[in-house]
């Protein structure tokens, strides 16, 4: 991995499109801002982690489950 | 054309039924192609269909429509992210979202946070992430809709 130490309201640009900043530092907490064109998506890891994962579960979900035909009744 | 499913067996399909997606969905971004199947046996279409796979038969995400779960279910979604997905308006627009039942049937969840959206007339898909905070992953709606069914004394 990459590794570059910033400063306060320096930035770091992927590609030509995507600007990074470093907003503040409190603490333990980093407050960062993404400038990036609208059609790429920017997620929480974890929050894509637990997507990926809610798809996995549903794809286990079986479809004889008789308590579930009778909800959706 | 003949395709292998999780639940339905051998389906065959017309090419005019598979939804493609451009990204693949989270956790199968290699999974591209998609149609969406239902249990016909009572002749008429159940409120749970099927997001199956082309390419990977064990590929199957039971979906809803997000108002069976959730009456005001109104995400904001980026227009540049449905881009991809062609003109989109009221009526070509579908908007599913999963639900995962673990053994326990009143833990059953659905997931508000990550809808697929489907073009009906373009066939193309795309599934996001909402970023409302209150629309959950796990959004559990048992009693509520055990509530909803009783009111309507259907139970």
């Amino acid at each position: 991995m990459l590794a570059l130490s910033r400063k306060i309201n320096e930035s770091i640009i992927i590609g030509n499109d995507i600007e990074i900043t470093i907003l503040e530092v409190k603490g333990e907490q980093v407050k960062i801002g993404i400038n990036a064109p609208k059609s790429i998506p920017v997620y929480r890891k974890e929050i894509y982690l637990q997507i990926k994962e809610a798809n996995k579960e549903a794809s286990e979900t079986s479809p004889t489950d008789e308590l579930l035909k009778q909800l959706f009744k | 054309m003949l395709i292998i499913t999780r639940h339905f067996g051998e389906v065959d399909l017309d090419e005019d039924k598979i939804i493609y997606f451009e990204n693949g969905i989270f956790g199968f971004e290699e999974c591209k192609k998609y149609t969406i199947l239902f249990d016909n046996e009572d002749g008429e279409r159940p409120d749970i269909s099927w997001l199956q796979s082309l390419e990977e038969p064990l590929l199957a995400i039971p979906v809803v429509n997000p108002f069976l779960v959730k009456e005001d279910y109104n995400p904001e979604i980026e227009d540049e992210l449905l881009k991809s997905l062609g003109q989109i308006n009221e009526e070509n627009t579908v908007v599913l979202i999963s639900i995962t039942v673990p053994a326990d049937i009143k833990k059953i969840s659905a997931n508000l946070k990550a809808p697929f959206i489907i073009n009906s007339d373009t066939r193309k898909g795309t599934q996001i992430i909402v970023d409302k905070s209150e629309y959950e992953v796990k959004y559990c709606f048992y009693e509520q809709m055990m509530a909803h069914k009783a009111s309507k004394g259907g139970m």
